[in-house]
């Protein structure tokens, strides 16, 4: 690990200030120290944010709820208003690695972690995302990646809360060159799809502020398969809201995590959801439409039947 | 001083401590913190020390410059493994060591270090250098491949057609790497009078008899100290190249050395259970007795494996057939062993056996489906071992197996239930070779010294209980010096031997110094209430008394059977254990709350190799990809089944030893519930969702595995 300066910052603008291009922000730092002591990033300076003031508060409303980026994992677990209004949300904090880490790991953080691929993350492996001529993963231990991309690159997007987010079309906003920029979760991401050395669509400097989520879908819901029943990454994630009225589905979202760089997200899917009432059948059929295409690469085939199987899990509880 | 016979020594009839329920005595020690272990050991003007490794999994390394590592601010000392040209054989092979005043020094120092090298190509899988045109591991072979060793006894074609039943398949298990929770290390000091070291290990003497030899220094002037470490599972026997360059350092910087391992360091060259893959073919004649059995297996055991390691190294070959009687011994077993650029194995925990039970466990289970026989009434039949015939029955029992055996396959809806057993067996025994010590101060205090080491099974505990009982006095009320090599010597911490070493051990030192107590105050019997008037009686000296090993207080041969009950979700391929039923005879018990605490450990490390744990090598750059608990996966707490442990004890075998056999049959007897719960079998350790998914034929894209 490289020495580095280390600030804290009272406002926004002071962090983006500070952190210029080859600064990191700090906030609960679980990503952050991992990189940092593999040698995978290299700032010049870390910038605390935690010393920011508002940016740690869950604000309800009757339309939008604002999430502040520094909240913590745990508090969305446990928050009693999120668990009623938003149980997909509260699900997949839940499923955020330890209890230790959910304890300091920020919303801000979650969102904007680095790819967990095991090539990327080995210290002696130079592959596509770090800038080396090839993605190991594509010919080589293939088990946990992805069935979709649009680059060489296999290496999934890994945010729980980024899945449950995308499926109650939850907006992130984010500080860029001192003004306030919205993107949804597919626009926070798009560019990892396309780039094999991007994690998402932030630029250097880039804060995200807060996520603002809408009331809009009544019922929602998250799953996730992991190879160990707690403190594991999913092999498969899957969120699903609607608005639910006599049985009856209408702007349901469906959203995977780990199959893609991105949220996986089919608006044919969506679309063949609305006005839907949901039994087996219409779940099989929409997860057939959201797996439409998959391609995968000899070790992670296994994921297609799998999430097969959670989209209609996932939907099926959008019922309860 | 020639030994005069003892006279023969007997355990006490009718015990107040011994097989019961003692606390650990040093647990509040353990939980506050003030329990010293290896890593925490901060000897007077210590330097951090650390190790570079090789980048490359085969190289030739032209030269080692630490110049510019020396120049770093806060490095002292900076040593080369070996100067001058050297051949590299796997990936995180030790290159030099640095010892600093910090953590970062020595990190920055590693990166100034320069190598030059020229990279040679390499096999880090099974399967690629079993290849005949595959790279070489080692320079003066032409094959990977080691002759096969076969064995073959009585008539084995013909016994084959004479069965009316015969099962054949394919099984492999993982590399498992041991990854005890304190990494591999010591803290070295080596001055003019002597070396020192405070070492992580589960044998101090043989760790002062390999820093002796590695460095020169004569046997006497090394002391080996360690008070507390945090476990070992076989593969902390020797000081290692580590400690080694401990001492290197050490002397280099004129002060102590604390190298410890890094949790990635520890995935590369500190030990690892062979893997394995078995061809393995078995019959029963009609009355269901097992009739003949054929096996032909390879596995690896790193670079320690293959045609140059003949004789040694930690083979890959492994006990078969395992635990069961065939007739007539017919039996023909040919196994192999492939060397790959990859750490060498070390013994672990019961080395070959769970490897071994897998397969023979499967392949009996599936004899049983084809025999249409339950797989328990199957094993009563065949098992020629009494302590497990009594096992079979009592966890039979307390399992319910009657009840809840079914159809494999046969449980309804999308979550499966199934349930399976296997048994285990061990040798043990104990090392005749231990002594101890006590020392009766005239205040009534009793200091029990033992150069022995707690691997973390409650040793210290072991010889309290013992030393309590011989004394009529309490558990608490003995003090317990262990962990340096200047006591009495005790054994090394493996094979399950400890406690059948170190018992009869402390029991005749004890003995000695009571009658020698009686004799010397004239006191008749000194123990218990008496025990303080006597102590008085000694005047101003303490008493001090050695004993040894004593024939007829421990044997050899410690079995069990576990049942396990697993549910599977057949949608998403997860496996979860609901119950494990161990039934475990070791003789006579000293302990009985460390010793479930053996068998937890045992399970749970069990269930690790059943369900999670799996070194993964990449064939492209030649790394171990997982040297983390990222994805290195161990068993967590929410991963625990229900325990039901229960223990026979028999007190008139003797100590026997319980660490290893603890383990043996856990992955085995999950895998048998897996197929039972789901009609179809995972033949490959560990158990994940995506092999159940694949075994279920849910993945209709999946190419055959890359293990041909």
């Amino acid at each position: 690990m490289k020495s580095f300066a280390y600030a804290s910052a009272r406002s926004v603008d002071s962090a983006q200030q500070m952190v210029g291009d080859n600064g990191q922000y700090l906030a609960g730092g679980n990503d952050l120290l991992g990189l940092l002591k593999e040698y995978l990033v290299d700032p010049k300076i870390l910038v605390n944010i935690k010393s920011i003031p508002g940016m740690d508060k869950i604000e309800p409303s009757g339309k939008v709820w604002n999430i502040g980026a520094l909240v913590t994992v745990a508090q969305i677990e446990s928050d009693p208003g999120i668990k009623k209004t938003f149980p997909g949300l509260a699900q997949a904090a839940a499923d955020v690695g330890s209890q230790q880490i959910r304890n300091v790991a920020s919303v801000g953080g979650n969102l904007a972690q680095h790819s967990r691929c095991w090539y990327f993350r080995h210290r002696d492996v130079l592959c596509l995302k770090k800038e080396g001529d090839m993605c190991y993963a594509r010919h080589g231990e293939n088990k946990f990646h992805s069935l979709f991309t649009g680059n060489n690159c296999i290496s999934p997007v890994v945010s729980n809360l980024a899945i449950a987010f995308a499926a109650l079309d939850a907006v992130a906003v984010v500080q860029r060159e001192g003004q306030p920029v919205r993107m949804t979760m597919a626009e926070l991401y798009a560019k990892a799809f396309d780039n094999p050395t991007a994690h998402n669509s932030l630029n250097p400097g880039d804060l995200i502020l807060k996520v603002e989520v809408p009331v809009t879908r009544t019922h929602s819901a998250y799953l996730q398969t992991s190879e160990k029943h707690e403190f594991d990454w999913a092999l498969v994630s899957c969120a699903a809201a609607a608005k639910v009225a006599d049985g009856k589905l209408s702007q349901a979202r469906v959203a995977l995590g780990s199959i893609s760089p991105v949220p996986h997200q089919v608006k044919g899917a969506n679309d063949f959801l609305e006005g839907k009432t949901l039994d087996d059948a219409t779940a099989s059929q929409a997860a057939d439409l959201i797996l439409k295409n998959a391609k995968p690469h000899g070790h992670n085939d296994y994921k297609i039947p799998m999430a097969h199987a959670m989209i209609r899990r996932t939907l099926l509880k959008l019922n309860g | 001083m020639a030994d005069t016979p003892a006279p023969e020594l007997h355990w006490p009839k009718d015990p107040k401590y011994i097989s019961q329920s003692t606390r650990r005595i040093d647990a509040v020690a353990k939980l506050t913190g003030k329990a010293r272990y290896s890593s925490d050991i901060q000897a007077e003007g210590w330097l951090y020390g650390m190790i570079l490794r090789s980048k490359w999994a085969a190289a030739r390394i032209t030269s080692i410059n630490c110049e510019k590592a020396l120049k770093v601010p806060g490095i002292k000392a900076a040593v080369t493994v070996k100067d001058g040209e050297r051949r590299i054989h796997y990936y995180g092979e030790e290159l030099a060591a640095v010892a600093g005043t910090s953590k970062t020094a020595c990190l920055d120092a590693l990166r100034a270090i320069e190598v030059k090298a020229d990279e040679l190509p390499f096999a880090v899988r099974e399967e690629d250098a079993m290849k005949p045109d595959a790279p070489k591991v080692w320079d003066d072979t032409d094959s990977n491949v080691s002759k096969p060793k076969v064995t073959e006894r009585g008539e084995v074609d013909k016994a084959f057609s004479e069965c009316s039943a015969v099962v054949e398949g394919f099984f492999v298990t993982p590399v498992q790497i041991h990854h005890p929770m304190e990494t591999h290390g010591n803290t070295v000091s080596w001055t003019d009078e002597g070396v020192t070291a405070y070492a992580s290990t589960q044998g101090i003497s043989s760790v002062r008899d390999g820093l002796a030899g590695a460095l020169k220094v004569p046997n006497s002037q090394v002391r080996v100290l360690t008070d507390y470490m945090g476990g070992g599972f076989g593969a902390k026997f020797g000081q290692g190249v580590e400690g080694t360059l401990a001492a290197r350092l050490s002397k280099e910087a004129k002060a102590p050395v604390r190298l410890m391992l890094t949790r990635f360091d520890q995935a590369l060259a500190v030990g690892n259970r062979p893997s394995s893959f078995q061809k393995i073919k078995l019959g029963a004649t009609a009355d269901g007795k097992l009739h003949a059995f054929q096996l032909e297996s390879y596995g690896t055991a790193g670079i320690g494996a293959g045609a140059s390691s003949a004789g040694g190294g930690g083979g890959a070959d492994f006990p078969a057939p395992y635990l069961y009687k065939i007739a007539n011994d017919n039996v023909r077993v040919t196994q192999t062993t492939v060397a790959v650029n990859a750490g060498s194995a070390r013994a672990f925990r019961a080395p070959g056996n769970p490897t071994a039970s897998f397969a023979m466990e499967s392949i009996l289970d599936e004899l049983a489906v084809k025999m249409g026989v339950d797989p328990l009434e199957l094993r009563i039949k065949n098992d020629p071992n009494k302590e497990r015939q009594q096992e079979y029955k009592v966890g039979a029992e307390r399992f319910g197996w009657k009840e809840k055996y079914k159809k494999p396959g046969s449980s309804p809806g999308v979550i499966k239930t199934g349930i399976g057993l296997a048994s285990a067996t061990w040798g043990g025994g104990g090392s005749k070779n231990t002594r101890g010590e006590v020392q009766i101060s005239p205040d009534g205090s009793v200091e029990v010294r033992m150069g022995v080491q707690d691997l973390g099974t409650g040793t210290r505990t072991v010889l309290a209980v013992i030393a309590a009982e011989v004394f009529g006095l309490k558990p608490e009320q003995i003090t317990v010096k262990i962990g340096d090599t200047h006591y009495p010597p005790g054994p090394g911490s493996g094979g399950s031997t400890t406690c059948a070493s170190i018992s009869p051990a402390i029991f005749d030192t004890c003995t000695n110094a009571l009658q020698q107590l009686q004799t010397q105050t004239g006191i008749a019997d000194a123990r218990g209430e008496n025990w303080l008037g006597a102590c008085k009686k000694l005047g101003v000296n303490p008493l001090t008394v050695q004993g040894k090993w004593q024939e007829g207080l421990s044997s050899r041969g410690a079995g069990g059977v576990q049942f396990a009950e697993v549910a599977v979700d057949t949608e998403t391929g997860l496996v979860t254990v609901k119950k494990m039923t161990c039934v475990h005879d070791c003789g006579l018990i000293i302990n009985k709350l460390t010793l479930e605490s053996q068998i937890y450990g045992g399970v749970i490390m069990g269930m690790g190799y059943a369900l999670y744990e799996q070194r993964v090598m990449d064939r492209q750059s030649g790394v171990v990809l997982n040297p983390n608990f990222e994805t290195y996966k161990l068993t967590g707490l929410s991963d625990m089944p229900e325990f039901d442990i229960v223990l026979l004890n028999m007190p008139e075998r003797g100590v026997i030893g319980i660490g290893e056999p603890a383990t043996i049959p856990t992955a085995s007897a999950i895998a048998n519930a897996v197929a039972n719960a789901i009609g179809v079998r995972v033949s490959s350790l560990p158990i994940t969702p995506d092999k159940v998914l694949q075994a279920l034929g849910k993945v209709p894209t999946a190419k055959p595995e890359s293990v041909s």
